[in-house]
């Protein structure tokens, strides 16, 4: 279970991620590898409408398939005490009543599972599983219903909108975004294992175990102790694993069902319906400054489609309130329901889609008002939170900008579009900013000390690629002393103190926080061994340190050895839980990027290629510069999707999806993305917590988009304002 | 899957003599086997001819014989192709992926199936799966659709990348028929345009086998091109590519061939446009009116009205660049 497979090879620790070995020699063990004795295997099988209802469900020839064990539908599953009785479907905060309805509200919706001995048995049954149903016509395209639907105030508005009526410089336009799904490497998977006295064991990709736990409680009514979540490794979530889905709860309900553990991985398609995407989305932004580029006002309208079985709204005018000064503000939002899949929270979700309206925006409006677009912004940035009146804790977005456009040489810019070229190339540069609020909640995080001095840390948080696991051994070596080829890291385990999802970029602010804690009272505790006669909390932490060997209080030292033994002692175990507290009423906390990016478009054929990516980040402290750039070079490369290629198709007849496999839907591959240049202006933020270290997830992609549109507009003059910039969308601007 | 019976016959003759109704060669099996775990295809029976085929790359007087069962990497790096054919090699390694390429036969390459997302859901009508369902595409997503030659029953493309450099190559394709007899097609006849029978993709006859393919000698090693546009730049099927080939004669242009994938249900190859470059100065006004010759033909579907200026644009591109590459 722990990250390194020969525990006696302690002294040689992998110098980069300390799941790294694990990872590139397959030993990393992914939820659907466990090998569960008796394990049957369930098949999703997807509605073939896109709405209505199933009259009947058509299973005979598939129950006679070979290794059939059984097909659970709502025809036949067990008792759920949170779906049974349940009201209206948009009351449901689980989304889909997986099997306990027999209503169809988007093609390829999950209607039944087949449980059978091997894969190969229960995806041949599942092909022959049919049904007869009642078919409505169904609502699929976005843009011919975005307008039908009202816009809400948010109820977050700042001044008036008559106040800058007269603004002498204004832009008014309409921005779109493609559907993105989000794609992780590894497909998502559930073993589920029930055991005596209704104890189950959940083997589950996802962001967040305690989350799992708590959904699988309530809807099963049983007690969350009961119930073991383990998530040991994540091949990548992007926003994907933060809910429970149909899947997850379908293994479980199949399980309870053939009285077998069940093991449900999806396919590759249905990864496109079945754990959620990034909502299509319109907005409008209309702009107003005076001669200078001082802004006077805003207006960001925005609608984002959803699926009919639960609204989902991304939030995509936050971060307008947020990133500049504007005195006043008009945000408006709406959600425009679909016969669709559910969408979800991707990768700097509502924040990165209206950073590509209101960058855009601000661009456009630099080039009327013949203004410097660095110049402009940083001139506006919000000066403290607008939204709360609080002071930044810390906010170097000025001083992101500076640095990027020194790193890109952004004096070679000719702002008058289409007056540089390279070859048959067009060249131009562009620039944008994000901004994400930097959250942390409550996390717990244990240590274990072994009669060695070899450390475990340990924490129910999960690590989806992003370095946590190497973050907390960072953590724990810098406080307590104790080498890094000494500390074991093991996580992803609901056994462990409870932490919040890996999601909104809170992962490593909010569990740098309980290592720290957990690393002072270890050496705490362990001083406390040494020198029984002190009080062990009077004494300075500071000069308590711990080695290799033993624990150092001013120039006393006494070995591992002698503390355990004289104490009678098989291990020292600490926990510690550390949250959000005062601070958060006195400041205002965010994280931000600025994006200078360098574009060619070739002349006659449109091929767009980004030729040169300059992300400078603050995220205060950077705990593991190799995986806080890794993460950033991650996020820059899915900029290029988003600006670029990525899009869901939809066959809006009948609902389907098009090209919904990695050949049809494109994402950047290498060949797309340039050495990614990344930067951290470093600073620690002192409020923040007490590593100082400020999320970094989601501001590598949010503005990384509109930076390419802008930089697109200065190689070429053409604004294209509708995402992705396929050729097609090229052409026709 | 369907569960099926799988055999490796030692012989040509044993392959076609253990052919029934309802089995397949299989031979590379990168597009077959992703066809039958869709459960397009479902064959009972897999006859693996991967040891019955030639797999030698034959260099002759007056061109080149690729064994059916070279992979598509060993043409691409072969000394004699990289030479002589260059565009080929070109052409191979702008498709798939290294490990698709390592895997791909030549004779498999010209039989795989359209990439028509219609075609891939079993849920959609498609007239190519299943005659008489209608074509999903025709009036429903076609962004990666036809612009020429289609019909109303289909309006797929055929996804090759080497298959266009044979075309303009004016290859031929070497055929052993089920009853023993050998047949030398054109390439140009080799693929069919959809009509009223888009299920048919090929001429190949019933349960023939391609033994292999020949390139003639040109002059054309010089002066090439192949130019894939796509959304992204590896692993993505053409929006549009054009293979170009020139031999000059100074500026002037005495032959030339021009042929695109992603147009049509077949490579296509521009004749008019080639017959118009002949005898022409090699001049930026020549290559846009050949473009513009090429592309008044095509007629563009409800969502890929893009992919005419596209054509034209890769044509010229391509065209200049074949002054100036390199073999």
């Amino acid at each position: 279970m722990s990250y390194f497979f020969d525990s006696k090879n302690t002294k040689q620790m992998p110098k980069g991620r300390v799941e790294g070995i694990a990872k590139v020699t397959g030993k990393a063990k992914y939820s659907a590898e466990y090998d569960i004795p008796d394990v049957a295997y369930g098949v999703m099988v997807g509605s073939t409408i896109a709405s209505g209802r199933i009259l009947k469900m058509q299973v005979e020839e598939a129950m006679k398939a070979p290794g059939v064990i059984d097909i659970l539908s709502h025809e036949n599953k067990p008792y759920v005490s949170g779906f049974s009785g349940m009201k209206e479907m948009p009351d449901n905060r689980f989304g889909l009543p997986v099997f306990y309805t027999d209503k169809v509200y988007y093609n390829d919706q999950p209607i039944a599972m087949v449980v059978a001995e091997t894969i190969e048995d229960a995806m041949f049954a599942a092909s022959l599983v049919k049904a007869e149903y009642e078919e409505a016509i169904p609502e699929t395209d976005f843009a011919k219903k975005v307008k039908e639907v009202s816009l809400k105030e948010t109820e977050n508005d700042r001044g008036s909108v008559g106040a800058w009526e007269n603004a002498p410089y204004k832009v008014d336009q309409e921005y779109t975004i493609a559907k993105e799904i989000h794609n992780p490497m590894e497909m998502h998977a559930t073993i589920v294992q029930w055991k005596p006295n209704d104890k189950l064991v959940l083997y589950d990709k996802n962001q967040g175990v305690n989350r799992v736990q708590s959904v699988i409680s309530s809807l099963f009514d049983i007690p969350t102790d009961n119930i073991h979540v383990i998530s040991e490794f994540v091949g990548g979530g992007f926003g994907s694993g933060l809910r429970v889905w149909p899947h997850t709860i379908a293994a479980v309900m199949a399980s309870q069902q053939v009285k077998r553990p069940v093991k449900v991985m999806l396919t590759r398609p249905q990864m496109f319906t079945m754990v959620g995407y990034r909502p299509e989305s319109w907005q409008r932004v209309k702009l107003g400054a005076d001669k200078d580029g001082q802004f006077m006002g805003i207006i960001h309208q925005a609608r984002n489609n959803s699926s009919k079985i639960q609204g989902f709204s991304d939030g995509i005018t936050r971060v307008t309130r947020k990133i500049y000064g504007f005195k006043n503000v008009k945000t408006e939002e709406a959600i425009v329901e679909l016969n669709l899949p559910m969408p979800t929270w991707n990768r700097g979700p509502g924040d990165t889609t209206g950073c590509f309206g209101v960058e855009s925006a601000i661009d456009e409006l630099c080039h009327e008002l013949k203004l410097d677009p660095v110049e402009v912004r940083l001139k506006n940035i919000a000066p403290y939170e607008m939204e709360t009146g609080l002071p930044w804790s810390t906010n170097y977005l000025n001083e992101c900008l500076e640095k990027g456009a020194e790193l890109i040489g952004w004096k070679n810019r000719n702002p008058v579009p289409g007056s540089l070229k390279e070859g048959d190339y067009k060249v131009g540069y562009g620039v944008a900013v994000g901004m994400w609020g930097s959250g942390r909640s409550y996390t717990g995080a244990s240590i274990d000390m072994q009669k060695d001095g070899v450390i475990t840390v340990r924490t129910a948080m999960t690590d989806i690629g992003t370095g946590t696991g190497t973050g907390m051994q960072n953590v724990a070596h810098t406080v307590t002393g104790i080498p890094k080829s000494m500390i074991k890291i093991e996580l992803g385990n609901s056994d462990f103190p409870k932490a919040p999802s890996q999601g909104g970029s809170r992962g490593m602010a909010s569990v740098s926080s309980a290592v720290y804690a957990a690393s002072l009272a270890l050496k705490r505790k362990v001083a406390g061994y040494a020198w029984p006669d002190k009080d062990a909390n009077s004494l300075n932490i500071d000069d308590i340190s711990l080695s290799d060997k033993g624990v150092t209080y001013k120039d006393n030292f006494v070995p591992y050895a002698d503390i355990f033994s004289k104490n009678n002692l098989n291990d020292i175990k600490v926990e510690e839980f550390a949250g959000p507290g005062e601070e958060r009423k006195k400041y205002g906390f965010c994280s931000s990027a600025a994006h200078f990016y360098k574009v060619k478009v070739h002349e006659k054929t449109g091929k767009i290629k980004v030729d040169r990516m300059v992300i400078v980040v603050d995220a205060g402290r950077i705990i593991n510069p190799k995986a806080a750039a890794n993460q950033v070079i991650g996020a820059g490369a899915g900029g290029i999707g988003m600006g670029l290629m990525e899009e869901q198709l939809v066959d809006f007849k009948t609902g389907r999806l098009i090209g919904n496999d990695l050949a049809g839907y494109h994402f950047a591959v290498n060949a797309d993305v340039p050495l990614i240049e990344v930067s951290f202006i470093g600073k620690p933020d002192p409020n923040i917590n007490p590593s100082g270290a400020k999320g970094l997830g989601e501001v590598g992609i949010i503005g990384a988009a509109p930076a390419i549109a802008n930089a697109v507009f200065n190689a070429t003059g053409k604004r294209v304002r509708d995402l992705p910039i396929t050729v097609e969308r090229f052409f026709n601007a | 899957m369907k569960p099926f019976e799988y055999t490796k016959p030692k012989t040509v003759r044993e392959a076609l003599s253990s052919v029934t109704k309802h089995s397949h060669y299989i031979a590379g099996g990168t597009n077959l086997v992703d066809l039958m775990k869709k459960q397009i295809d479902e064959p009972d029976k897999l006859l693996d001819i991967t040891n019955t085929l030639p797999d030698q790359i034959e260099v002759k007087d007056n061109g080149v014989v690729i064994g059916a069962m070279v992979r598509n990497t060993a043409i691409a790096v072969n000394k004699a192709i990289l030479e002589s054919w260059p565009l080929l090699s070109k052409a191979i390694l702008k498709g798939a992926s290294p490990q698709i390429r390592n895997m791909a036969s030549a004779g498999g390459n010209l039989l795989q199936r359209t990439r028509c997302p219609y075609f891939y859901d079993l849920t959609l009508p498609c007239n190519k799966r299943k005659n008489g369902s209608g074509c999903g595409a025709l009036k429903g997503n076609n962004r990666m659709g036809a612009i020429i030659g289609y019909s109303d029953a289909c309006v797929a493309v055929h996804p090759s990348d080497m298959c266009v450099a044979l075309a303009a190559l004016d290859a031929k394709v070497n055929i052993r028929k089920a009853d023993g007899s050998e047949e030398t097609m054109n390439f140009l006849d080799f693929h069919r345009l959809p009509g009223n029978n888009p299920e048919k993709d090929n001429n190949l006859p019933e349960n023939a086998l391609i033994t292999s393919i020949f390139v003639p000698k040109n002059n054309f090693s010089k002066h090439f091109e192949y130019l894939k546009l796509r959304d992204r730049e590896s692993y993505a099927f053409a929006l549009v590519s054009v293979a170009a080939a020139l031999d000059m004669d100074g500026n002037q242009i005495s032959e030339a061939r021009l042929a695109s994938g992603g147009v049509a249900h077949k490579p296509w190859r521009w004749t008019k446009a080639e017959a118009f470059l002949k005898g022409k100065q090699a001049t930026a006004e020549n290559f846009a009116e050949a473009a513009r010759i090429a592309a008044e033909d095509t007629a563009p579907l409800s969502t890929n009205a893009f992919k005419v200026p596209l054509l034209k644009g890769a044509i010229e591109t391509a065209l200049h660049t074949c002054l100036t590459n390199k073999a």
